[in-house]
């Protein structure tokens, strides 16, 4: 790899810019990032709220018992969705607003576009939250967009949210295809392929699961679809995004090249190929063909060797900045994020045997693995490239650097009590079923996991409204902002002065 | 490879396709496609006494929800009638239809309320499962209308559905959406008042002595005949039954009072149809090659 494919570090492509400006790129439009980072704030909190209020339920006090708005079953969809649709996409979509005309040297589309897409979608999540919430959600995990449609039939009865989103999704594809398709350099640098495919999988995953299974493929293969839907959304489209976004920042915070391009070819490939054949693993020993269930497996277990590739590399890179760990938080973000990448996908190297899926399928192991997923890393990852974006995006220093830190804190520990306990209430739960118990006595069994499971949530809950206060404050109350101490410093070794550098 | 256009090509859409050949479009090939999928039409052919039922128990909530309540006949009203009365086929027809209806309807509040995120519908040929739920699913028992998309649930917060039909009573079900709690002690689903409240009704509360005489609680409360959409229109036939009560027994006036209705309505109609549906129905024989 040539250092003409690396992406310049922050900074130092305007080498007169005075320190303590707020970003300007002449090809960036700041405001777009900031405004879509604001909105995944918003709905990670209204998210996490609805998951809260969901756990209450479990604790046989739920508050609002008698609102048919408020029911637990449809603040689950609220919970999902908006973190999937509001949250994730917001944070990649404001990340590729900055990284991409970085990356290649040439603007997005349109800026009048991009306003177009902010407003457009943060409708589009609003409208999926409220038709859930009034009723009229879709029968697909991960996909309780309201299709607008009685299922099966062409009666509308509410907005054709899903026609929308995957409108919504076409035009984020042109405004940031096209500067990717432009780029100065003919060989793109791995994040471009990461988005670039994303993009295009983002619209076709959406498409395929939100008709095929509610118009053309009935049953057992509809559900090979549905499973093929969630599987996709998660590894064709926040996946890539993810990994994309972490070849391009995490050198740019560590300014160092990555470790090795070989690797990272690798880790692309096998991706590609691999992680679409999985889709089938989330209905294991089910009424689908026994020969597609044994393909997903396989594959699966394939894409634990993907993992440790990408792992690998991103850890070499790390050697002779490890104090980047102690010192700086957004690298610390990240590469917390990774270590339970690489704990998940071991995970489902093991889940997707037929032993293992017997005694956790159905339990709330699988709803503690997503949370080691969809929070511990894409989250993570996208809290720190707003943790590394926010004062360079606002110009402010951070209004208090602790809260930050509180933010992580609460966040992991949190993370890892609920993971730690739903696992255990999973295999619990496994064996009670096989033992042929009476189903409120695997009920009963289950509660003071529950108990568990709400406390640690209100921890992870209360990390994120710290955080929210902190970024509002910081853009609101100037105090100039130096951004050289958010560098990492290049010392080989971590020595007594590395720490200096900026407590985080 | 690392040009724009061959990671369009190879990772964005060939990799998909291949992906969706795979795992979607050959799973299609070697069982849907090879038998039809039965439509929810032929899944009512065989109207359950427990939907008999709910004409009886909840006539308000019934006729609003089916126009074909009229012809739709009771056992009752059936067993006056002479053999080859032409409205006993009327009567069968309109009670296909309505349960049809009913089906759809209620397989859409099951989505809707997230049943399927509590609740799953497939079981596994392990952990006893076919000991615990019934026998282990096929795909031609799922090939059917009503499994689009399919609600097989990823989650078993509650039990199994698969056969959930005809095990319990239309009674059990009622008290159980209304309070489940109550019905089985620690239970954590959720209760579905919304299921209940069908317009407003005029109620009248039992004589406190008889009330003191018989054990009974003083709120105890039996409603007239008749729902009503509004609560103006309810007062006013509270106003009217005050009046047609005789002067001897001007103590009972007080004792009528307006309230909301808490018989099923028609939301909670279709959901306790689907409900008592699960597992009843079972796919013709494949036909010999
Ligand atoms: C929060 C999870 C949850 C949701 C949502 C939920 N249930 Fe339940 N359900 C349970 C639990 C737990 C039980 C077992 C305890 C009991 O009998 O209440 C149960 C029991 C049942 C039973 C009795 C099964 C039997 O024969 O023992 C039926 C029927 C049922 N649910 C139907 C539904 C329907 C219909 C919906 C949606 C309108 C629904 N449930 C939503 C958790 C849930």
């Amino acid at each position: 790899m040539t250092t003409a494919d690396l992406p310049l570090p922050a900074g130092s492509d305007q080498p007169a810019r005075p320190a303590t400006q707020a970003l300007s790129h002449h090809l960036v439009h700041t405001a777009l990032v900031r405004w879509h980072f604001a909105f995944a704030v918003v709905f990670l909190l209204t998210s996490m709220t609805a998951g809260f209020l969901v756990s209450l339920n479990f604790l046989g006090h739920y508050p609002f018992e008698n609102t048919s708005w408020l029911a637990v079953g449809r603040l689950r969809f609220l919970h999902t969705n908006e973190i999937a649709y509001g949250f994730l996409v917001n944070g990649f979509v404001g990340a590729m607003y900055y990284a991409v005309p970085r990356l290649t040297g040439k603007p997005v589309l349109s800026k009048n576009l991009g306003w177009v897409i902010l407003a457009v979608w943060q409708t589009l999540v609003v409208a999926t939250s409220v038709g859930q919430l009034l009723g009229f959600a879709q029968g697909v995990e991960w996909g309780e967009t309201p299709t607008g449609f009685r299922p099966g039939t062409w009666e509308l009865n509410y907005i054709p949210v899903d026609f929308l989103i995957e409108l919504g999704a076409v035009l984020v594809a042109a405004q940031f295809l096209t500067p990717l398709a432009r780029s100065i350099n003919r060989k793109m640098y791995v994040t471009g392929w990461y988005l670039t495919a994303g993009i295009v999988w983002l619209v076709l995953t959406y498409v395929m699961g939100n008709t095929l299974p509610e118009w053309n493929l009935p049953g057992a293969s509809g559900a090979a679809t549905v499973g093929l839907f969630i599987h996709d959304l998660v590894g064709l489209f926040v996946t890539p995004m993810g990994w994309g976004l972490m070849y391009f920042f995490v050198p740019i915070i560590l300014r160092k090249p990555m470790w090795s391009h070989a690797l990272s070819v690798i880790g692309f490939w096998a991706l590609a190929f691999f992680y679409p054949l999985n889709g089938v693993h989330h209905f294991l020993l089910s009424s689908i063909p026994m020969s597609v269930q044994y393909g997903a497996v396989i594959s699966t277990m394939a894409v634990e060797i993907v993992v440790t590739t990408v792992i690998v590399n991103f850890f070499a890179t790390m050697s002779g900045r490890g104090h980047a760990l102690r010192t700086n938080l957004p690298i610390r973000w990240f590469y917390t994020g990774m270590i339970f990448y690489f704990i998940t996908c071991l995970q489902c190297a093991f889940h997707t045997s037929l032993t293992m899926q017997k005694t956790i399928h159905f339990t709330d192991w699988v709803p503690g693995h997503a949370h080691l997923v969809m929070l511990g890393v894409f989250a993570f990852w996208i809290f720190g490239i707003i943790t590394w974006l926010w004062p360079r995006l606002t110009g402010n220093e951070w209004y208090n650097r602790r809260l930050n830190q509180w933010h992580y804190w609460l966040t992991m520990i949190g993370l890892l009590i609920m993971f730690v306990d739903l696992l255990a209430a999973g295999v619990i739960h496994g064996f009670l079923l096989d033992s042929l118990a009476p189903w409120m006595d695997i009920v009963n069994a289950m509660k003071p996991y529950w108990a568990v499971r709400t406390f640690s949530g209100a921890m992870i809950l209360i990390g994120s409204v710290l955080w929210t206060v902190n970024l509002v404050l910081t853009a609101l109350n100037p105090k100039p902002y130096d951004y050289r101490v958010d560098l990492v410093d290049e010392v080989e070794s971590t020595g007594p002065h590395a720490g200096e550098a900026g407590a985080a | 490879m690392d040009r724009f256009a061959n990671i369009i090509a190879f990772a964005g859409l060939g990799c998909f396709a291949l992906a969706f050949a795979l795992s979607g479009l050959y799973p299609y090939l070697i069982t849907a496609s090879t038998r039809p999928e039965a439509s929810i039409a032929e899944l009512a052919q065989d109207v359950p006494a427990t939907f008999h039922e709910l004409k009886e128990r909840f006539p308000v909530a019934f006729a609003a929800a089916h126009a074909e309540s009229d012809a739709a006949l009771t056992a009752r009203e059936l067993a006056g009638m002479q053999d080859g009365d032409p409205r006993h086929d009327a009567s069968e027809a309109a009670w296909q239809a309505a349960y049809a209806r009913a089906l759809q309807h209620g397989r859409d509040r099951y989505v809707a309320e997230g049943c399927w995120h509590c609740h799953s519908q497939y079981v596994r040929p392990v952990s006893n499962e076919s000991v615990r739920f019934g026998p282990v699913s096929t795909w031609v028992q799922d090939h059917n209308a009503l499994q689009r998309p399919v609600l097989w649930g990823t989650r078993r917060v509650g039990p199994d559905l698969t056969y959930e039909g005809r095990l319990r009573s239309n009674d059990w079900h009622v008290a159980h959406f209304l309070k489940p709690k109550a019905v089985t002690p620690g239970s954590v689903m959720p209760p579905f008042p919304w299921f209940f409240r069908d317009g407003w009704q005029v109620h009248r509360r039992i004589d406190p002595e008889v009330a003191e005489r018989t054990g009974l609680s003083a709120d105890t409360s039996y409603p007239l005949p008749g729902v009503y959409d509004t609560q103006a229109e309810a007062e006013s036939a509270l106003g009217r039954a005050q009046q047609e009560l005789p002067s001897s027994l001007a103590a009972e006036r007080e004792r009528l009072f307006v309230t909301e209705g808490n018989g099923l309505n028609q939301d909670g109609l279709a959901m306790l149809a689907y409900i008592q549906w699960l597992g009843t129905w079972m796919p013709p024989e494949n036909e010999p090659e």
